[in-house]
C-alpha cells in the first residue's frame, strides 16, 4: 500500500505530471529517442552490409536498435537522478524530502523507478520502430535478458547514487553524470562493437557496466543464447552491481550528511 | 516543547570561519507562539534548521518533545512542521491539492486520506477553491498558506515557520495571523520576523538574537520595559550621526526625527519629548538595525575561529 502511494506520488505526480506539462519538452524528449534509429539505420545502409557485417555485429540495425534501446537506462536515469537532485535544490524542497520519513534514501529509489519508468517507455518505442525495421527478437531470449536489465538497473542505481552526492557538494557540473552521459554511447558498445576500439580504450568500455549488459541482451534477445551461455556476463554485472550500489549508497548518505553539517541543503 | 542549551554552530569554509550560534539557550513552550527576532544573519534560521535537525550543531544541545535533535532526528523529523523562507517550496506545476497530496504520501499516508487531508487544509487556510489550480497561478500570499498547510500535512506538534508573512500583503498577513492563532493551541509555535507588529500580536515570548547570542527574552512588554526610557527628538540633519542613524523613524523638512534613549540625543535638538517605548524602539535598542557595526558576525581570512560580532 505504502509502495503504491509512494509509486503514485512520484511516478505520477511529481513524474509524469510535472514532465508532460512541458509539453514542448517531452515532444522533443520523445522526438530524441527516434530519431538515432533512424540515422544509424541509414548510416548502416549507407555503408553497406559488408563493411558493417566486417565489425562481426551480424546485422547491424538489430546491433544498434538493442544498443539504442538500452542505453538510455543509464545515461538518462543517472541524468534523471542528478538532475532531479539539482531541481529540488532550485525549488527549495530538497529539505522537505529529509524532513519526510520517506527520506533522502526514498527521494533516491524512486527517482531512479521514474528514470527506469521514462526509458522502458523510450525502450518500447525504439523496439517498436526496430521491428518496423526488421528486427527480430528471440522469445526465448525474455527471461535472461530480464536478469541482465535488472543487474545492469541495479549497477545503475548505484552510480545514480554516487552522481547524486556529487550534485549535493557541487551544485552544478557533474563529472559522473557527464561521463555516464556522454561516454557510454562512445564506449559502451551502443552503435558500433568495442572490439574496433584501440585497446586502452577497450579496457575502459569494459570497466562500464552497459558494455557488458549490451553484450548479454544483444546475446540473449537476437540469438536466443540462454543463462548458461551467458552466465560470465551475469556474473560480471552481479559484480558490478556489488561494488556500485554500496558505495553509492555510502557516499550519497555521506554527502546528505556533510550538508547537514556544513549548512548547504539549501543551498544551490 | 523545544529547548536548547549552550547551542553552537560554526560553519567552516576554506579561508573563513563563521560562528552562526554562540551558546543558544532557547525555550519555546507548548500551546503559546515564541518568536525569535534579530538582524538579517543573527542566526534565526540557522537555530530553526538545528531545531528541525537540517543543520547539524557543532556542540550544545536540543531537544524537540524532550528528543534529542542528532540522535534521534528522524523522530523529531515526524513532530515538526517547518516552513522556510523562499520564493518557491512548492511544485508551480502541480495543483495545490496535488502538492499537499504528493506530501502527505512522503508522510506515509495512503493515497485518497492524504487527498482527503490535502482539501480539508486547503480549507482550513482559505484556498478551498483554488485546489484544482495548478500553483503557479496562486499570489505569494496563496503560496505562503499552502506553504503553511503543507506543513500541518502529518498533523505536527511543533511547527517552524520562518517568516511566514515575508513579501504578501495585509489582508494575507491576517489571514496568515489568525490560522497561526488558531494553530497555536497544543502545539509549539516558533516563528521568525522583522515586523514587530506581527511579534507583538502573535508571540507569548520573544527572543531577540543578535551575532549568533540571544541578547533579550520576555514578554513584548517586558522587553519594550527592557527599552528603557524613550523620547522623540527633532534633530538638524548634520546632528545625526552614524550612532544615530538606526533610530530615525522619518524625515521632515529640514528636520530628522528619531526615537532613542534619552541619554544618546544631543543637546542641540530642536525637540525632546517623551514616548512610550514600542516593541520596534526596544528591538532597535537591543538588537541594532542595518549599521555596518552591527553585523552579526565577521569573516577573518586564513583563520580557525571569527571574532565575536557586537553582543
Amino acid at each position: 500500500m505504502g509502495v503504491m502511494s509512494k509509486l503514485y506520488a512520484y511516478l505520477y505526480l511529481r513524474g509524469f505530471k510535472v514532465w508532460i506539462s512541458y509539453r514542448t519538452q517531452a515532444a522533443l524528449t520523445m522526438l530524441s529517442w527516434v530519431l538515432p534509429v533512424f540515422t544509424y539505420y541509414f548510416t548502416g545502409t549507407a555503408l553497406g552490409n559488408k563493411l558493417v557485417s566486417g565489425l562481426g555485429t551480424g546485422n547491424y540495425t538489430s546491433f544498434m536498435v538493442i544498443g539504442l534501446a538500452f542505453q538510455g537506462y543509464v545515461s538518462s536515469t543517472i541524468a534523471t537522478v542528478s538532475q532531479r537532485l539539482r531541481n529540488e535544490q532550485l525549488y527549495g524542497t530538497l529539505e522537505y524530502y529529509v524532513l519526510s520519513p520517506s527520506g533522502i534514501l526514498g527521494f533516491l529509489v524512486y527517482s531512479s523507478i521514474w528514470g527506469f519508468a521514462l526509458n522502458s517507455i523510450n525502450a518500447a518505442v525504439i523496439l517498436a520502430v526496430g521491428a518496423a525495421l526488421g528486427v527480430r527478437l528471440s522469445p526465448s531470449g525474455v527471461l535472461v535478458s530480464s536478469v541482465i536489465l535488472a543487474l545492469l538497473l541495479l549497477s545503475t542505481f548505484g552510480i545514480a547514487a554516487m552522481s547524486g552526492a556529487v550534485v549535493m557538494v557541487t551544485k552544478q557540473g557533474n563529472p559522473i553524470s557527464f561521463f555516464f552521459s556522454t561516454f557510454t554511447t562512445l564506449m559502451g558498445g551502443v552503435v558500433f562493437p568495442v572490439t574496433i576500439l584501440p585497446p586502452y580504450l577497450r579496457y575502459v568500455s569494459y570497466a562500464i557496466p552497459l558494455t557488458w549488459a549490451l553484450e548479454g541482451l544483444r546475446g540473449a534477445l537476437l540469438y536466443g543464447e540462454g543463462i548458461a551461455q551467458l552466465l560470465p556476463v551475469v556474473a560480471v554485472l552481479a559484480a558490478f552491481a556489488g561494488v556500485t550500489v554500496p558505495l553509492g549508497l555510502f557516499s550519497y548518505r555521506a554527502a546528505f550528511d556533510r550538508a547537514r553539517r556544513d549548512g548547504t541543503l539549501s543551498q544551490y | 516543547m523545544i529547548e536548547t542549551r549552550s547551542l553552537v554552530k560554526v560553519f567552516r569554509g576554506r579561508r573563513w570561519t563563521v560562528e552562526a550560534l554562540r551558546g543558544v539557550d532557547f525555550t519555546a513552550p507548548r500551546g503559546s507562539i515564541t518568536a525569535l527576532v534579530g538582524p538579517n544573519g543573527a542566526g534565526k534560521t540557522t537555530l530553526l534548521k538545528v531545531i528541525s535537525t537540517l543543520i547539524l550543531p557543532t556542540s550544545g544541545e536540543a531537544y524537540v518533545d524532550g528528543m534529542d535533535v542528532v540522535s534521534r532526528a528522524k523522530d523529531v523529523r515526524r513532530v515538526i512542521g517547518l516552513v522556510t523562507v523562499s520564493d518557491r517550496l512548492l511544485y508551480y506545476r502541480l495543483s495545490g491539492v496535488d502538492n499537499l497530496t504528493f506530501y502527505g504520501i512522503l508522510y506515509g499516508m495512503p493515497t485518497s486520506y492524504a487527498r482527503a487531508r490535502a482539501r480539508d487544509l486547503l480549507e482550513l487556510v482559505g484556498l478551498g477553491e483554488w485546489g484544482e489550480e495548478p500553483v503557479m497561478h496562486y499570489s505569494t500570499g496563496m503560496m505562503r498558506r499552502l506553504a503553511i498547510a503543507r506543513a500541518l500535512m502529518h498533523d505536527p506538534d511543533v511547527i517552524l515557520l520562518d517568516e511566514p508573512t515575508l513579501g504578501i500583503d495585509a489582508a494575507s498577513s491576517r489571514r496568515v495571523h489568525r490560522l497561526l492563532g488558531e494553530l497555536s493551541s497544543g502545539r509549539t509555535i516558533v516563528l521568525t520576523s522583522h515586523l514587530m507588529k506581527e511579534v507583538e500580536e502573535l508571540a507569548g515570548s520573544i527572543y531577540v538574537m543578535r551575532a549568533g547570542r540571544i541578547v533579550a527574552r520576555g514578554t513584548a512588554e517586558e522587553i519594550k520595559a527592557m527599552a528603557g526610557r524613550i523620547v522623540e527628538a527633532g534633530l538638524k540633519p548634520e546632528a545625526v550621526d552614524e550612532g544615530l542613524s538606526k533610530f530615525v523613524v522619518r524625515s521632515e523638512p529640514g528636520l530628522v526625527i528619531v526615537r532613542a534613549p534619552e541619554d544618546i540625543i544631543p543637546e542641540s535638538a530642536v525637540y525632546v519629548r517623551d514616548v512610550e517605548p514600542t516593541l520596534e524602539d526596544a528591538y532597535v535598542i537591543l538588537a541594532g538595525e542595518g549599521g555596518a557595526d552591527l553585523r552579526p558576525y565577521q569573516f577573518r581570512r586564513g583563520g580557525a575561529h571569527a571574532h565575536g560580532g557586537h553582543v
